[in-house]
């Protein structure tokens, strides 16, 4: 007992300083534009990854990793979702399959029954995927926290269920001879043209006043109720748009395998998204993204191992939420716009 | 096709003997889910900890006890008993070194967890655990007749065991000075850190007894079929549904659930069709969370689960 | 201390990762450039490794003797496997897809043989190999008659997709039915009870069997659909047995079959178990594993060969051969099938003279050799597999029953090795 009271008057000599850059204070305000060196602190970030994102396809010669580009981006619009659902409006939605899966059977049936073309089936599919996930998630939209993650996670897993059940839209064969892309360069642009568009308009969004909304709802449900709010309403526009986004990777999915089936409802896919915002950082939209590319290739990196693969993938990601939960984008950010110091007491 | 008119024209006993076939084989499920479920109710009811490694627990009891009885020829009834004691060392180390970074922070506890549940899972399946061999024999070989109804015993022995792990640890935590603390943790967490309870301390164990709870329902429900790595997702999916429908923290409400539950997807194979039934369990559990989210005797309170 | 740990792990995964990446590129092999067999197959699951294992035994044979002629070379097979886990809940078709696109893409497989095993992966890769031109063998899963019929219906863009195992049309009408009827004859039965497993193929199964049989005499007493995964069969089984049922037929590739079986035994449930698909009882270490309860059981293994018969000289070579190699009869209904399936593209390639797909296509269409299960010819029209009852005529099944620790062949006729046996507890 002695020690630790001893322990306790022990006095700390440093403590380390967290603060701003001057670089990003003189960026705040219109001196901005002062000097290319604060214009380029700003707009480069931003200009390497759009530029990334749109060379990546020329760049990369294998076919076969240009797929896995289309694949980690319909990934992407997942984990924008989930980001978007989870820090900007405090609901933590474990169903990214339930959208892929609604916009792919959409995507499907208006090709295959309706027979309208990929280039108008794609944006009614994840309009009107975003409408179906949103009328059936509605019941569920006044839970909270852990009780909505549970049923969203359950919506996808049922729906797989009855369809099998029922055997409706192709039950377990699925639906087949759903038409492709006319040539491979579009197949690969539209996507990620997608989900740069994406990522810059949540941006922008978020920093409306309607993201002020989101965010109120976020902390502090009961005052935005106070102040008149429908909270069902803007929770309900906050699914439309994450589950448009999911529905149009679901679309996008259909046409790129030209199929259609239950397993689009797969657990992967509900999963892999909140990986990835673990991994990139939640809150901050890009870090998702991020993770996305790091974490789907590197997964088919690792096909090499055969059924290790996945234990390895899951290890990391345990790793990851254990040691650095913050994700990578919020550790970079804070590296970029602050410095640490250690300074004397 | 179906030829229920053969039933219909049979007479009374027949009748009777159907309403025994439901009662005894609702009864046998009931006590399976309850089995099932009552650990991972446990560590949700006292920690809040969504363990959705749960199923790969159960998966791994099953093959570790098959392990020791054919590679390390132990004798049955020890390998039982090192495996239990092997999971309860398990979940106290899933506790003290992952989920103790983790706690509170609902997302992620869910993350780890599954992640793990799935590193174990496929690391069984590469250690080569698969295919149908893989079994564990039955305690008590034979069959009876209860009211016609022919039955074997194993089945009966899984109804006692349920029954004798309920009351266990319906006694544990009204007389038992751990169990008190546990129970006294899953009304109020705070409350019961002023009275100087280690909330990380009754954490681990809580674990080590969801997992070694675990453990026994595999133990005693493997032996009715095979050792499968894809049971786990299933188990898991059958404990959240029974968690759910019961209320989050509530044993008695989980043990009615399970009962619950096991009766529904009995009837609905005899009434209607079998096809239903795994959608009986996804679907009570979104319909419990819609309509009452604090599930039958969940204690939660209003405000917290719904605005 | 948390950080260097993390940075450690970190780095030392990132190390072996591209050490790994980097030794794995494809060294030239001293007889010719090898022609690359790419197989997508779920690997963790029976329908997956039986015909892993016995590609790999075919292409050591095959090499071992020297190799494909192609034209004037030499040249050796390779076989690249690839888990597409597309048996496993919860793992999306497009990752089967994916592994398909990686064999042929990154791996430059020359020919597809074994999978995707799932159906609605093998369907929704046809257009993927159209789309690449690739010739496929498919030699196990993938039991649904839409496969076929889609070659046929658009063959000019399908037709690089081959069966070379059963389908669900034939396998009912050619096999169970008759064999249904032959028990019938013998024994004098006439009531069945179905029950199927919840997926496109044993629902579509169920149904003409119910169908045919019911046209052929057979009462049908009733039927149980049950979604993957069930646990518990005690009602269906007790209202077979009310309902007097003589025989159930079971269609179930699910793993709690065992249960099922179990579950039978203990009840004694006075009705022959004829598993059609049935996926527990098909490997041979089903006896142990259920302790002798499995015994009277019933199933097919689809093709001959994957239990021990001697339906034409090669079988049972083929099956001494995988014991030697692997230390166990062949199980599972991949496994034959896998086997001739690289013979028969090597009898194709080397009459085709080139690697060419439109001339292996060609070559595959005129295929007429004896193989391991019956004669092997395939439909031009559909790129189906021909059956037939008669091992010298077509590729014949195998319905084979459990007895006192033994799989023996009942059925066809021609190549039956025992008689069907009925369980003690039915005779009265």
């Amino acid at each position: 007992m002695a020690e630790k009271y001893e322990k306790v008057t022990n006095t700390i000599e440093r403590r380390k300083e967290r603060l701003d850059r001057g670089i990003k204070v003189r960026t705040e305000g219109i001196y901005a534009i002062s000097s290319l060196e604060e214009v380029a602190y700003l707009v480069l970030p931003r200009l390497i990854l759009i530029m990334g994102l749109l060379l990546l396809p020329a760049v990369i010669p294998s076919l076969y990793w240009k797929r896995v580009i289309s694949i980690t981006c319909i990934y992407a619009l997942l984990a924008l979702g989930f980001d978007f659902l989870a820090n900007f409006v405090g609901l933590v939605s474990l169903g990214g399959a339930f959208y892929i899966g609604v916009g792919g059977y959409m995507a499907a049936i208006l090709n295959k029954y309706v027979g309208l073309s990929p280039i108008i089936t794609i944006p009614l599919a994840t309009f009107s995927g975003a409408i179906i996930c949103t009328l059936l998630l509605l019941p569920a939209l006044p839970l909270r926290g852990v009780y909505f993650a549970i049923v969203t996670l359950m919506y996808p897993l049922a729906i797989a269920r009855i369809i099998e059940a029922l055997n409706i839209l192709g039950g377990t064969d699925g639906i087949l001879g759903v038409a492709g892309f006319p040539t491979r360069w579009i197949e690969q642009y539209i996507i990620i043209l997608i989900v740069i568009f994406a990522l810059f308009g949540l941006r922008r969004l978020v920093n409306e006043d309607i993201g002020l909304v989101f965010r109120g709802v976020k902390d502090n449900d009961q005052a935005v109720r106070a102040s008149g709010l429908s909270i069902t309403l803007y929770k309900s526009i906050a699914v439309f748009i994450a589950s448009g986004l999911g529905s149009l990777g679901g679309a996008y999915l259909s046409h790129i395998y030209m199929w259609s089936g239950i397993s689009q409802f797969a657990l992967d896919f509900s999963i892999i998204p909140i990986a990835a915002t673990v991994i990139g950082g939640g809150g901050t939209l890009v870090g998702p993204l991020l993770g996305c590319f790091f974490l789907v290739p590197i997964s088919e990196f690792l096909r090499a191992f055969g059924t290790l693969r996945i234990v390895f993938y899951s290890l990391i990601l345990m790793a990851f939420i254990m040691f650095r939960s913050e994700g990578v984008m919020v550790y970079a950010q804070r590296k970029y716009h602050q410095f640490e110091r250690w300074v004397k007491v | 096709m179906e030829c229920r008119n053969t039933i219909q024209h049979s007479n009374v006993p027949l009748f009777y003997f159907f309403t025994m076939d439901i009662l005894i084989y609702g009864i046998v499920n009931s006590f399976s889910l309850a089995l099932m479920a009552i650990g991972f109710t446990l560590v949700y009811g006292i920690s809040r900890l969504p363990n959705f490694a749960h199923g790969a627990l159960y998966v791994i009891t099953g093959f570790g006890v098959w392990w020791f009885i054919h590679k390390l020829h132990l004798n049955y009834a020890l390998s039982i008993i090192l495996a239990l004691i092997l999971m309860g060392l398990i979940g106290a180390g899933v506790y003290r070194f992952v989920l103790i970074r983790v706690r509170g922070m609902a997302t992620s506890e869910i993350i780890a967890t599954y992640a793990l549940g799935l590193a174990i899972l496929e690391f069984l399946r590469w250690r080569g655990f698969k295919g149908m061999t893989y079994t564990l024999p039955v305690f008590i070989e034979g069959s009876i007749q209860i009211a016609g109804v022919p039955i074997d015993l194993q089945r009966i022995i899984v109804i006692g065991i349920g029954i004798v792990v309920i009351s266990f640890m319906w006694l544990f935590t009204h007389y038992n000075k751990i169990g008190l603390a546990l129970r006294g943790m899953a009304q109020d967490e705070h409350a019961a850190m002023m009275l100087g309870i280690d909330s990380d301390g009754m954490a681990i164990i809580a674990m080590a007894i969801g997992s070694i709870l675990a453990g026994l329902s595999a133990i005693v429900l493997l032996p009715l079929g095979n050792i499968v790595v894809e049971a786990g997702y299933n188990v898991l999916i059958l404990s959240i549904a029974v968690c759910i429908v019961g209320g989050l923290g509530s044993w008695g409400g989980a043990i009615l659930a399970a009962f619950m539950i096991g009766f529904v997807q009995i009837l609905t194979v005899r009434y209607i069709q079998s096809h239903f039934h795994m959608v009986v369990a996804l679907l009570a559990i979104i319909l419990t969370l819609i309509l009452r989210p604090s599930g039958l005797f969940g204690r939660q309170k209003e405000l917290e689960e719904r605005v | 201390m948390k950080k260097k740990w993390f940075a450690v792990w970190m780095v030392a995964f990132f190390v072996s990762l591209i050490m790994s990446t980097l030794f794995s590129s494809e060294k030239a092999n001293a007889q010719g450039k090898p022609i690359v067999i790419g197989s997508p197959l779920a690997t963790a699951f029976l329908y997956g490794w039986d015909a892993e294992r016995a590609i790999k035994l075919a292409v050591e044979e095959i090499n071992a003797k020297g190799g494909v002629t192609v034209g004037k070379e030499k040249r050796p097979f390779k076989v690249e496997v690839m888990d597409t886990r597309d048996l496993e809940p919860g793992v999306p078709v497009s990752d089967a897809l994916l592994v398909v696109e990686k064999l042929i893409l990154e791996k430059n497989a020359d020919f597809i043989v074994g999978g995707p095993v799932r159906s609605e992966a093998a369907l929704a890769a046809m257009d993927l190999l159209s789309k690449y031109k690739k010739v496929s063998i498919l030699t196990t899963g993938v039991l649904t008659p839409a496969y076929h019929k889609r070659v046929e219906s658009e063959y000019e863009k399908f037709k690089y997709c081959f069966r070379i195992s059963g389908e669900v049309g034939w396998m009912v009408t050619g096999e169970f039915i008759p064999c249904l009827m032959g028990i019938k004859e013998k024994f004098g039965l006439n009531k069945l009870f179905i029950m199927v497993q919840d997926v496109a193929h044993a629902r579509a199964g169920g149904d003409i069997v119910a169908k045919i049989a019911g046209e052929k005499g057979w009462e049908i007493v009733g039927k149980e659909i049950y979604p993957t995964g069930t646990t518990d069969y005690s009602v269906g089984l007790l209202k077979a047995k009310d309902g007097k049922a003589q025989v159930i037929l079971i269609w179930m590739d699910m793993p709690e079959t065992a249960i099922l079986l179990k579950q039978w035994y203990d009840m004694k449930i006075p009705a022959l178990p004829f598993g059609t698909i049935i996926a527990a009882a098909e490997q041979p270490g089903f006896w142990k594993a259920t302790e002798g309860k499995g015994e009277y059981c019933m199933a097919s293994v689809v093709n001959a060969g994957n239990a021990p018969s001697k339906a034409t000289p090669w079988t049972m070579k083929f099956v001494e051969a995988y014991q030697k190699k692997y230390g166990l009869e062949p199980e599972g209904y991949g496994t034959s099938s896998s086997y001739m399936a690289v013979y028969v593209l090597k009898d194709a390639i080397e009459r085709a003279g080139k690697l060419d797909s439109d001339a292996v296509i060609s070559a595959l269409e005129k295929t007429d050799l004896m193989g391991v299960y019956g004669r092997i010819r395939f439909n031009p029209k559909n790129h189906q597999i021909i059956p037939s009852v008669d091992p010298n005529e077509g590729a014949v099944g195998t319905i084979f029953q459990w007895q006192a620790g033994k799989r023996v062949v009942v059925f066809p006729p021609k190549i039956a090795m025992g008689e069907i046996k009925l369980p003690p507890w039915m005779k009265k």
